[in-house]
């Protein structure tokens, strides 16, 4: 069973702080077998790239107001579920090939540059791109062409971060 | 868990009966049927205004909040199948709610008791609504502030339905409650607030601040200021509504209510009014379409309903005037608005079901191919004209004048519908770009949802 050390970072973004510096202290601290919950008031997305590299596995749910719990833990300990081994997958994700800034983009020109974009790119290959909003006609299209997707808003809810890795259904889609 | 947004399969159907009720009303109003030629609370004014209110305005916000109460909360519709049984309802009630007030004018026999009928199907037709509706607003809680606005205007939508349900009873002469009775005889100015500011601003607000922050390209708003256009929003409500109906029942005067959800309802207005020039003023998009442009003129058009109501409110004239109030509330701001905002959505649509599932592999139109802005704007501007002339000649009481104005809303509400039918079918999309393979063709009515 994963113990878990929690590390509210909210206080330390509302005084206008940067937890990077306190998160990567929480993980050198870290026991063997110990993970660690992360609350912040957005959904962390570049984190889950940045630790996935670093071996954690990520699990994370909205607990209102726009905030987040995220469970870290080192996904080659303990036991490894099929659930852990997806999430590891996930977090696993290539460090995205292109980069997008469609945030002065009127829509629906961010999700048109999106789907141009991902379509001249290879199976497991990531996409990133920043919008001004999340883009609800986009995640169907994006799921009906086998692509997956993760995205959430900054810390203060202004820009959109959206990641795409190419699927491989994407043949069987079209 | 579900995000994302696909398309609501049967709104263009709901846009296509309303706005084929709104030629009636404006087809009738023109020939000089219902208030001023009659009185305002004949049955013959009464079809006109249910025409208006529930064939045109109510089908309208029905179809468009199929559409986007998904988009404030970024969660799907409840159920897409059930929309079309409800608009049946809605459309078969208000067949028999006419064929009630027909009756009550003479000009038909008592076939079939209208009136019970109509409260049957309208109920069940407005409760399918407001069940998919809070369904859906259930899965996004906590809602983000534009959607709070709707979910209150569901509320809005119910107290209309149950007062409306009331006096078609007591019409149709199923209760002989002496309360019931009393609530149908004073109680109409309750039923008609409930309906057009409950239900129908405050949804038109809630959805208002969603798309034109997403038209013009503005961070969203969720100040101080804009919570408290709901809080006060909610305010009026309850002081007009269940207030009011307190009032009746205990044989108290209506004014007192009325004036005090009114002070606070103008100030929700006043504050709403100010986010809407501050989203125009921090746009980041400078050239704006024609559909944000329009709706100025609806937005002004709420600015005169307001001044208007509180000048007449000051010199004692609001009871002898108050269908003006009503006219340039329904037409001048909800209507109109209405229509601009369907010259956006109608486009927006057609494009994303025909181009979707290409985009990014063909080369596809853009959403403003589908349209030619300066043929439509000519018919935007007769109809604003014609409203705001149709206004004036109530308030001066010259019926060939009002007529007159209806004819040209008509004419313009037609030359809009024929810009919306070209752009459903593609029109103005050069026919080798129409097309491209893979592209699915739109069909008139219904929209293809297809799912991942």
């Amino acid at each position: 069973m994963t113990t878990f050390v929690e590390l509210d970072v909210r206080p330390i973004l509302a005084a206008g702080g940067e937890p990077l510096g306190k998160i990567m202290e929480t993980i050198g601290a870290l026991a063997p077998g110990q993970g660690f919950r992360l609350l912040a008031p957005f959904r962390p997305v570049p984190l889950f790239q940045a630790l996935g590299s670093m071996g954690f596995a990520h699990e994370d749910r909205e607990i209102g107001d726009g905030d987040w719990e995220v469970l870290f833990r080192h996904a080659d300990q303990g036991e490894l579920t099929d659930e852990m081994a997806s999430a590891f997958v996930e977090a696993a994700w290539p460090s995205p090939l292109m980069h997008l800034d469609n945030r002065d983009l009127e829509p629906p020109e961010p999700m048109v540059r999106i789907l141009a974009a991902i379509e001249a790119m290879q199976t497991g290959e990531v996409l990133s791109a920043l919008l001004c909003r999340e883009p609800v006609f986009l995640m169907p299209e994006l799921e009906k062409r086998g692509h997956d997707w993760r995205g959430g808003f900054d810390h203060d809810g202004t820009t959109y971060q959206l990641l795409v890795r190419i699927g491989a259904r994407r043949e069987a889609a079209e | 868990m579900v995000t994302g947004v696909s398309l609501s399969r049967w709104t263009m159907s709901y846009f296509a009966a309303a706005l084929a009720a709104l030629l009636l009303a404006e087809g009738l109003m023109a020939a000089g049927y219902g208030y001023p030629s009659a009185s305002i609370e004949s049955p013959r004014t009464l079809i006109v205004v249910h025409i208006v209110t529930i064939g045109w305005l109510s089908l309208l916000m029905c179809g468009a909040l199929f559409q986007f109460v998904p988009v404030l909360i970024h969660r799907p519709l409840f159920n897409n199948v059930l929309t079309m049984p409800a608009l049946l309802c809605l459309l078969s009630g208000l067949v028999a709610l006419l064929s009630g007030f027909l009756w009550l004018d003479g000009q038909i026999e008592d076939a079939l008791p209208f009136f019970p009928i109509a409260a049957i199907l309208l109920g069940a037709g407005f409760a399918l609504v407001i069940w998919n509706l809070a369904r859906t607003l259930m899965s996004g809680w906590p809602l983000p502030l534009p959607a709070r606005f709707v979910g209150v205007g569901l509320v809005g939508i119910c107290l209309t339905t149950a007062l409306g349900t009331i006096f078609a009873l007591v019409r149709g002469g199923v209760t002989d409650n002496a309360y019931l009775i009393d609530l149908a005889g004073r109680g109409v100015s309750l039923h008609a607030l409930a309906g057009l500011a409950g239900w129908l601003t405050l949804c038109a607000i809630g959805v208002s601040y969603r798309l034109f922050a997403m038209f013009m390209l503005t961070p969203e708003l969720d100040r101080r200021g804009t919570r408290l256009v709901l809080h006060l929003a909610i305010c009026a409500l309850v002081i007009a509504v269940p207030g009011g109906v307190l009032a009746i029942l205990s044989e108290g005067s209506l004014n007192p209510v009325l004036l005090a959800a009114g002070t606070v309802g103008l100030a929700a207005l006043g504050l709403y009014g100010r986010d809407m020039l501050y989203l125009y003023r921090a746009r980041k998009r400078r050239m704006i379409e024609l559909n944000t442009r329009m709706a100025v003129l609806a937005f002004a058009s709420l600015g005169l309903t307001i001044l208007l109501t509180a000048i007449l409110a000051g010199s004692g004239a609001l009871e002898r005037h108050v269908a003006v109030v009503v006219f340039l509330a329904a037409f001048g701001w909800l209507s109109g608005l209405g229509l601009a905002m369907l010259y956006k959505i109608v486009p927006f649509l057609t494009w994303l079901e025909c181009y979707g599932p290409v985009l990014g592999k063909k080369a596809t139109p853009r959403v403003q191919d589908l349209v030619v802005e300066n043929r439509a704007e000519k018919w935007f501007l007769l109809y604003f004209a014609s409203v705001w002339g149709g206004a004036a000649a109530l308030l001066y009481e010259h019926s060939p004048t009002f007529q007159a104005s209806a004819a040209g809303m008509l004419v313009a509400t037609a030359g809009i519908i024929v810009q919306l039918l070209r752009a459903r079918r593609l029109v103005d999309v050069s026919a080798e770009a129409r097309f491209p393979e893979g592209a699915h063709r739109p069909g008139l009515l219904y929209s293809f949802a297809q799912r991942a």
